[in-house]
C-alpha cells in the first residue's frame, strides 16, 4: 500500500467518524447562541425604556400564594425568535402561507449569495488557509461583473442577449475575485506572510479602492449615490416563479446548488482535491507525498475568491442590477457559514439557508420589533464561538452520559480542526 | 486546523536580511522626502516635508499610537504565553463603547474608563476559557471574539442611544489643563535667541548653533504638552510591559509558556495559569486601548467597522515588525499612526489625490511590512493547547 492510498483512507474514517459529531455540535452550537441571545435581548429589554412591558417573567400563584417576583422587559425574545424564524419563510405555520411568497423569496436570495460566499470560504480552509478575504474578493467581483456586464450587454440584445451578458459577468466576477484572492496567496507561498492579517487589510483596500473607483471614473453621473449605472433590463437574471420585485431568481439558485456538487465533486473525488485536502490537514506528508505545496495554496486562494467573485457578482446583478458602494457582510457571513457547516461543502447548503434565513429575519424582526438587527451580528459571533469549541459539548455530552471527562479526552485526541 | 497553526511556528530565525532591506527602504524615503521637498517646496515632496515636521501630524500621529501600542502591548503578552490573540480589534470595539457609555451614565471620564477596560477583560476571560479550558482553536475563537464584539457594540448602541453613535462626552484631558501652571501649548518660542556679543561672524555662527539646539526639544516639548493624558498612559505601558517580560520572574514564565511549556510544566509552574494571566493581561491592555481612542474623541461610532477601523489587526502586525518587543512594537505603532496621520495632513493640505486612495495607504503599507518581514519567529508552542501530563 502507497503512502497516499493510506492518507485517504485514514482522511475516509476521520470524515466518516466526525460528520454526525460535526452535525451534533453544530446544532448544539445554534441552540447555545440563541440561549445567550435570549439573556441578551432580555438584559436589553432591561436597559432600555418603554411605557409598557411586552414580556413579563414571573411564576404561577396558586391557591393564592403570594407573587414573589414579576419582571418586566421592553423586548419580547419569544416574538423576536419567531419572527425571525418563521418570519422569513413567509410564517409556514399559518393557513395562507405561500411558498413564493415576497419573504421566502428574500430569504432564498440571501441564501444564495451566501451559498457562493460560504463555499469559497470551505475551500479554503478545507486546505488549511483562513481566508478571511472573502468580503473583498465579493467587493471587487462584484464591481467587475457590473463593469463587465455594462461593456457587454448593449452589443447583444434578446434571450442570446441575457445569457451572454450573464455568462460574461459570472466569469468576470469570478476572474477578479480569484485574482485578488491569488495576492494572499502567492504572499503567503513566497513570503510567508500570514494569510489571516494580509487577507483582512485587504478588505480595507478592497473597499477603499473600489469606492475611488465608482465615485471617481465609473460613477452614474445621473445620481447621488455612489453607484454606477443601472445594467440594462435584458441583462437582468430571469425571475421565474417568484415575485419579480423581490429580485431573486431561482436560476441563480441553482448554479449555486450546482457549484456545491461540483466542488463537493472536485474535494472528494480528484486528484487537485486531494492535494487541497491533504496540505490543509498534514502539510508535511502531502509535501512528503509529491504535493507542490505552494502551488496548491495560491490555486486554492484563486478557487476560494473565484467563488467569493460569483457571490459578489450574483449580488450585483441579481439583487441590485447595478453596483453601489456598501455591500452588506457577506464574506464575514460566508465564514460563518463554513465554520457552522464544519467546511463540508454540502453542509454549506444547510448552513447557507440557516443564515439566509437569520438576514432576512433581521429585516423582519427590526419592523415588528424595537430589538435592534444588529443583534443577528452578535449571534453571527457567538455561532462561531461555540462551533469552535467542541470540546465544551463534548463534555457537556459526556457529563449526561456519566463517561468521565477523562475517557472523554483520551478518544478525542488533539482533533481540533475547525 | 491546530496543525496548520503549529506549522507557522516552524518558521526560521528572523531574516536579518529582510528587516535591513525594510530600514533601508524607509531611511531613502524619508531622505527623498527631505532633500526633495527642501529642494523643490512646491512638488507633492514639498507638500509632504511640510506635513512631516507641522507639530499637529506629530500630535495626531502620538495620539493615533496609543489604542494601536496598547492592543499591540496586550498581543505581545498573549502570543509569547503561547495564546494567539486575533481577537484586539473585538476588545478595541467592545471597550471604546462601555468607555463612552459609562462616562455618559456616571459623568466620570476616569470611571468610564476603567469600566472600558473592565468590559475588555470580560471579553477576554470568555476568550481565555474558550481556548484554555476548552482547546478551541485559537484563530477562530479570536474571530468569534471579534465579530461579537461587531455586533454587540453597535446592538447596545442602538438600544441606548438608538443609534449606532452614541452621544459625546468629554475628552481626556491633556496635560495643561491638568496642571494650569504648566505653559500651553503653543505658546513656547519657536527657538531660543542666542545673545549678541557684537561680532558679526560669531553671533551668526551662535545664532544657527542656538536654533539647531534649541528647536528639537522646544518642538518636543510643545507636542508633548498638547499630548492627552493617555499619550503619557501608553509611555507607561510601554514601560512597564517590557519590565514586566523581561525582567521579572513572571515576565519568564510567560515566555516559557510560549516557548516551552513542558519545561515550565516540569518546574512545577502551572501553564494554564500562566496563560490565563497572560491573556487577562492581554484585555487589560487592549482595553486601555479602547477606552482612550473613544475618549480621545468623547464619541463612539458604530457604522461598517466601527471608529476603531482594523486598529486591532494593525496593532498584531506592529509587534509581529517589532519582534515582541514592547518598545519595538510602540516605534512600529507610531509608524502606522504616522501615516494615518500624514493622510489626515494631506487631505487638508489638498495634493489632489482622492481621500478613499490615501485612506488605504496604511493597509498597504501592513502587507508591504509583512511581506518584508513574513519570516519572523513567533513563540514555539504558539497556537498550540497544552495539555498537563496530570489529571486536573
Amino acid at each position: 500500500m502507497t503512502l497516499r492510498d493510506r492518507i485517504e483512507r485514514g482522511l475516509a474514517r476521520l470524515v466518516a467518524a466526525s460528520t454526525a459529531e460535526r452535525f451534533a455540535i453544530s446544532l448544539a452550537a445554534l441552540f447555545a447562541s440563541i440561549l445567550v441571545g435570549t439573556v441578551l435581548i432580555l438584559a436589553a429589554g432591561r436597559i432600555t425604556g418603554c411605557s409598557t412591558a411586552t414580556f413579563v417573567l414571573t411564576h404561577p400563584t396558586p391557591f393564592g400564594l403570594s407573587r414573589l417576583f414579576e419582571v418586566g422587559f421592553c423586548y419580547n425574545p419569544v416574538t423576536v425568535y419567531d419572527r425571525l424564524f418563521l418570519g422569513a419563510l413567509g410564517d409556514p405555520l399559518s393557513s395562507g402561507w405561500d411558498p413564493f411568497g415576497r419573504q421566502m423569496a428574500l430569504t432564498l436570495r440571501e441564501t444564495t449569495v451566501l451559498l457562493f460566499a460560504g463555499l469559497g470560504v470551505a475551500v479554503a480552509f478545507r486546505a488549511g488557509i483562513f481566508n478571511i478575504g472573502a468580503q473583498g474578493q465579493l467587493v471587487v467581483g462584484s464591481l467587475a461583473s457590473v463593469l463587465a456586464v455594462l461593456q457587454v450587454a448593449p452589443l447583444v440584445g434578446g434571450v442570446l442577449g441575457t445569457a451572454v451578458s450573464l455568462s460574461v459577468g459570472l466569469a468576470a466576477g469570478a476572474l477578479a475575485g480569484g485574482l485578488y484572492a491569488a495576492i494572499p496567496g502567492v504572499l503567503k507561498s513566497y513570503v510567508d506572510a500570514n494569510e489571516v492579517i494580509t487577507t483582512i487589510m485587504l478588505n480595507f483596500i478592497a473597499t477603499g479602492v473600489v469606492g475611488y473607483l465608482v465615485l471617481n471614473h465609473v460613477k452614474d453621473p445621473e445620481s447621488f449615490a455612489t453607484q454606477t449605472r443601472t445594467i440594462p433590463d435584458h441583462a437582468n437574471v430571469p425571475t421565474i416563479l417568484f415575485e419579480p420585485t423581490a429580485n431573486f431568481s431561482v436560476l441563480a439558485l441553482g448554479v449555486g446548488v450546482l457549484l456545491v456538487g461540483g466542488v463537493y465533486y472536485l474535494l472528494a473525488h480528484t486528484a487537485f482535491g486531494y492535494d487541497l485536502r491533504t496540505s490543509g490537514l498534514q502539510p508535511e506528508a502531502a509535501e512528503y507525498g509529491g504535493v507542490n505545496s505552494k502551488r496548491t495554496i495560491v490555486a486554492s486562494f484563486g478557487l476560494s475568491g473565484a467563488l467569493a467573485g460569483i457571490g459578489g457578482a450574483v449580488y450585483a446583478l441579481m439583487i441590485l442590477g447595478k453596483f453601489q458602494t456598501g455591500v452588506p457582510s457577506y464574506g464575514f457571513d460566508g465564514i460563518t457559514v463554513s465554520i457552522l457547516a464544519g467546511n463540508n461543502p454540502l453542509g454549506v447548503g444547510f448552513a447557507a439557508f440557516l443564515f439566509g434565513v437569520l438576514k432576512s429575519g433581521a429585516g423582519v424582526v427590526n419592523f415588528a420589533t424595537d430589538v435592534p438587527p444588529q443583534l443577528v451580528d452578535t449571534l453571527r459571533g457567538l455561532i462561531i464561538l461555540f462551533v469552535a469549541m467542541p470540546e465544551f459539548f463534548r463534555l457537556l455530552g459526556g457529563r449526561m452520559k456519566g463517561v468521565t471527562r477523562r475517557v472523554n479526552r483520551d478518544e478525542s485526541g488533539g482533533e481540533t480542526d475547525g | 486546523m491546530g496543525e496548520r497553526l503549529a506549522a507557522v511556528r516552524q518558521r526560521v530565525a528572523p531574516s536579518g536580511r529582510a528587516q535591513t532591506a525594510a530600514l533601508i527602504g524607509g531611511v531613502a524615503a524619508l531622505a527623498l522626502v527631505i532633500v526633495g521637498g527642501t529642494l523643490f517646496p512646491e512638488t507633492i515632496l514639498g507638500v509632504l516635508l511640510s506635513t512631516l515636521v507641522r507639530e499637529p501630524t506629530a500630535e495626531s500621529a502620538l495620539r493615533l499610537a496609543v489604542p494601536i501600542t496598547l492592543a499591540a502591548l496586550g498581543g505581545i503578552f498573549a502570543e509569547k504565553s503561547g495564546v494567539i490573540n486575533i481577537g484586539l480589534e473585538g476588545l478595541l470595539i467592545i471597550s471604546a463603547f462601555v468607555a463612552v457609555w459609562m462616562t455618559d451614565v456616571t459623568g466620570n471620564l476616569l470611571v468610564g474608563f476603567a469600566f472600558g477596560v473592565v468590559a475588555s477583560t470580560l471579553l477576554t476571560l470568555l476568550f481565555a476559557v474558550v481556548c484554555i479550558e476548552f482547546r478551541a482553536d485559537q484563530i477562530i475563537a479570536g474571530l468569534a471574539i471579534w465579530l461579537i464584539a461587531l455586533g454587540l457594540a453597535p446592538f447596545m448602541s442602538q438600544v441606548i442611544y438608538g443609534g449606532p453613535n452614541t452621544e459625546s462626552v468629554g475628552t481626556v484631558p491633556t496635560l495643561t489643563k491638568l496642571f494650569g501652571f504648566l505653559p500651553p501649548a503653543g505658546t513656547l518660542p519657536q527657538r531660543l535667541v542666542a545673545p549678541t556679543i557684537g561680532v558679526g561672524p560669531i553671533d551668526a555662527l551662535s545664532g544657527v548653533l542656538a536654533s539647531v539646539l534649541t528647536r528639537p526639544p522646544l518642538y518636543l516639548a510643545d507636542v508633548l504638552l498638547d499630548a492627552s493624558l493617555s499619550v503619557y498612559l501608553m509611555g507607561l505601558m510601554v514601560l512597564l510591559s517590557w519590565l514586566v517580560l523581561y525582567r521579572t520572574r513572571f515576565g519568564r514564565w510567560v515566555r516559557a509558556s510560549g516557548e516551552n511549556p513542558k519545561a515550565l510544566d516540569t518546574a512545577g509552574v502551572s501553564v494554564s495559569r500562566v496563560r490565563y494571566q497572560a491573556v487577562l493581561l492581554s484585555g487589560v491592555l487592549a482595553g486601555m486601548g479602547g477606552s482612550a481612542l473613544a475618549l480621545s474623541i468623547g464619541q463612539f461610532t458604530g457604522n461598517g467597522p466601527t471608529m476603531v477601523n482594523g486598529k486591532g489587526f494593525i496593532a498584531i502586525v506592529t509587534y509581529l515588525f517589532g519582534n515582541y518587543n514592547p518598545v519595538g512594537a510602540f516605534l512600529s505603532s507610531l509608524l502606522f499612526a504616522g501615516l494615518d496621520a500624514m493622510q489626515v495632513g494631506l487631505q487638508t493640505a489638498g495634493t489632489g489625490i482622492p481621500s478613499s486612495l490615501v485612506r488605504v495607504i496604511p493597509f498597504v503599507m501592513v502587507i508591504i511590512v509583512l511581506a518584508l518581514v513574513g519570516r519572523t519567529r513567533i513563540p514555539g508552542a504558539a497556537g498550540e493547547h497544552y495539555e498537563s501530563g496530570e489529571d486536573r
